[in-house]
């Protein structure tokens, strides 16, 4: 037998020491807790379908330089940070300077800040089932905390543009805390994006605190390159009628990965999260997602859709877990999947456990091809058999693609869509 | 126009067409009535190029041109309509956005230029009064929520706007009432025209009293058994289909034509 795989220890060695000391140590002690933290393999519950695209080599245990020049070619409508490499690029960076709504770096933090920031990093997610989080949190040399003051609204989106220069292997870990005060607002839409060749891992966590009656619209754009490994954990604790609405869309790649995880710790919170993903060749992309109804009287609405062509592998696990007095609960979840192909394959699986007798849950997942009655009816038009399958291919994400809430983040998934189109569906 | 010669064909193994023939002109307006059963939409979705459906034997040209050999994409280009019977729901596709794509894809193939968003909106707003469709409707998904009527209606719509040189209504009556009837029947009237073929394939005669037919066809087992003029669609309302000696499902004597 061979012997149990763990974590190679040159992953627990972080790079950069510009940090306030409370969070080196924080970081020192994740990393001492993350000493002989066993790989997941297929026997690992919540990496049975992905632990065989998961290929960490020692080179990419390496921090990754932080490229000289980063993100400036990106415009965006809104106020933008600029992350190359895990590390936060302030030249490349607009954004307001307001009284209530901090924008900081980890390293500008001072050292009561720092104090009480490493108190409540990781809160928001349960690390047994999220280690790669953990990972994170030992290694990460920069992060962006975002602190909303009650009432506090920023009135244009914010763009975390976070770019990946991989000339060598490596690999980067941006970090985002998110606390939204009381009556606060933001959208904050986060672009994962690559350059270079050389394989890398980006090892990404972002969490939202969300105080009463606090409203978050996340959009998450996962659109790294097909030498990107990419494991991303993202946490939410909601406390009494809070919103976080959450939008993210997934293309394929060698190793994708998001954990989503929503607690409604108080009463009348909501949370609407909806998921697309694609994926094509031998790409691969895994969704987790746990919504936890902790509280009484909250509302959870999640939709993920899967479209996968060629030989590819999606994977959407769903998770609601309702408290004993999370009474009143209404949860809804709904996954649908798409083969393109034959030799495509999407693993799907729901999981309820429901403690509390008055609740509302729903669920419901399929897995389908195209309608071959629906293709005959607009080919019989005179309409392409190409463009008739992207149509129809379109027609299954359209409800999701537009309910994104911010034109310019649209428009960048549709051109993706587009490419991924060109390429899943050849001229016959 | 379109020439149909004993032409066979099956689904699933089952020979549901058993040699049909029949000549249609330009500017003719035929009409195919026969018992449920009898092969009518079988008919319709073989012209209209169904891969479902298997033609075994026999030709069919289409101005000269072998239709069987061309797909179904190319058939609707060359100007092959069929108006189905059971429209489909696409859901997610906004029927201005399905409507648009196919009028752009035939002016494609007719070397015009291609109509943007707005001049399509303005052609389609006039369309749709003409089958008293509420603009409402382009907006919506294909066929998503519409009644029986409303889904003709939009059918007939379709129609109007593609022009075609072939219209095949494939139970375009069945489900309306007599006012949907009479709007169905204004657009497919609206469709008449010397340089434009209609085939109605019906099992009641009402549609009849409204687009009146230049010939009359009875299908039974997959045969074409009797035609004539509009009189004979008169006679069938009146004496049902025994007195020709076939019941559904049956097996006719020797074809006509």
């Amino acid at each position: 037998m061979k012997p149990a795989s763990t974590l190679s220890t040159a992953f627990l060695h972080p790079a950069g020491q510009a940090l306030p000391e409370p969070l080196l140590a924080l970081r020192r002690q994740r990393g001492a807790a993350l000493v002989d933290m066993p790989l997941p393999t297929r026997k690992t519950e919540n990496w049975k379908y992905s632990s065989k695209y998961l290929k960490l080599t020692d080179e990419m245990a390496i921090s990754l330089p932080t490229a000289g020049k980063a993100g400036s070619a990106l415009a965006v409508p809104g106020y933008k940070v600029v992350f190359n490499n895990g590390v936060m690029m302030p030249e490349a960076s607009e954004y307001p300077d307001l009284e209530d709504i901090l924008i900081q770096r980890f390293g500008d933090l001072s050292e009561a800040e720092a104090s009480e920031l490493a108190e409540r990093l990781d809160s928001t997610l349960d690390n047994k089932t999220v280690q790669f989080a953990g990972v994170n949190s030992a290694r990460f040399e920069d992060g962006l905390v975002i602190r909303l003051k009650p009432d506090a609204v920023l009135d244009q989106p914010l763009f975390i543009i976070h770019e990946v220069t991989a000339d060598a292997s490596g690999s980067a870990f941006p970090r985002i805390f998110v606390d939204a005060g009381r009556n606060s607002r933001i959208t904050l839409v986060e672009e994962y994006i690559s350059h270079g060749h050389e394989a890398v891992m980006v090892n990404a966590v972002t969490e939202f605190t969300l105080a009463e009656g606090a409203n978050i619209t996340n959009i998450r754009l996962s659109m790294d390159g097909d030498n990107v490994q990419h494991i991303g954990a993202t946490g939410v604790l909601q406390q009494r009628s809070s919103r976080f609405e959450s939008h993210c869309v997934g293309f394929g790649g060698p190793l994708r990965r998001h954990d989503l995880q929503v607690r409604l710790e108080g009463e009348g919170a909501e949370c609407k999260l909806n998921g697309v993903v694609v994926t094509q060749g031998t790409q691969h992309y895994d969704n987790h997602t746990s919504i936890e109804h902790v509280a009484a009287r909250c509302d959870s609405e999640e939709t993920y859709r899967n479209i996968a062509a060629d030989k590819s592998h999606a994977v959407f696990n769903g998770r609601i877990y309702i408290h004993q007095d999370a009474q009143k609960s209404n949860a809804n979840m709904n996954n649908k999947n798409l083969l393109l192909t034959t030799g495509a394959e999407i693993d799907t699986k729901p999981e309820l456990e429901i403690y509390a007798d008055d609740v509302k849950c729903a669920h419901g997942a399929t897995i389908g091809q195209l309608d071959e009655e629906s293709l005959f009816y607009l080919v019989s038009r005179g309409i392409g058999r190409r463009e008739a399958n992207v149509l129809l291919t379109m027609a299954f994400i359209n409800e999701l693609v537009s309910q994104i809430p911010v034109e310019a983040v649209r428009e960048t998934v549709q051109s993706r869509l587009n490419q991924f189109f060109e390429k899943a569906f050849q001229e016959a | 126009m379109l020439s149909i010669k004993n032409l066979h064909a099956s689904v699933e193994g089952k020979e549901i067409l058993k040699g049909i023939n029949l000549e249609i002109k330009d500017g003719e307006v035929h009409a195919i009535m026969g018992p449920n059963g009898s092969g009518k939409s079988t008919l319709s979705q073989v012209l209209a190029g169904n891969d479902a459906f298997e033609v075994t034997s026999g030709e069919v040209t289409l101005n000269g041109e072998d239709l069987l050999e061309k797909s179904t994409e190319e058939r609707a280009r060359d100007g092959v309509f069929l108006a189905f019977q059971y429209p489909v729901e696409i859901p997610g596709v906004s029927n201005l956005q399905f409507m648009r794509t196919a009028v752009n894809a035939m002016r494609h193939h007719n070397g015009e230029p291609e109509m943007n968003a707005a001049e399509f909106m303005k052609l389609a707003r006039e369309v749709s009064k003409q089958v008293d469709l509420d603009p409402a409707f382009l907006k919506r998904g294909v066929n998503e929520g519409f009644s029986g009527g409303e889904k003709k209606r939009n059918e007939i719509m379709q129609a109007l706007l593609l022009q075609p040189k072939l219209a095949i209504l494939d139970e375009t009556d069945s489900g309306l009432d007599i006012d949907a009837l009479k709007v169905v029947a204004d657009g497919v009237n609206a469709l008449r025209s010397k340089d434009r073929a209609i085939l109605m394939v019906t099992h009641y005669q009402r549609l009849l009293d409204h687009i009146v037919p230049d010939y009359v066809h009875v299908l039974a087992g997959g045969r074409i058994i009797k035609s004539g003029g509009r009189e004979l669609a008169l006679e069938l309302e009146e004496r049902g289909y025994g007195w020709l000696g076939i019941k559904d499902e049956a097996t006719a004597a020797s074809p006509a034509n």
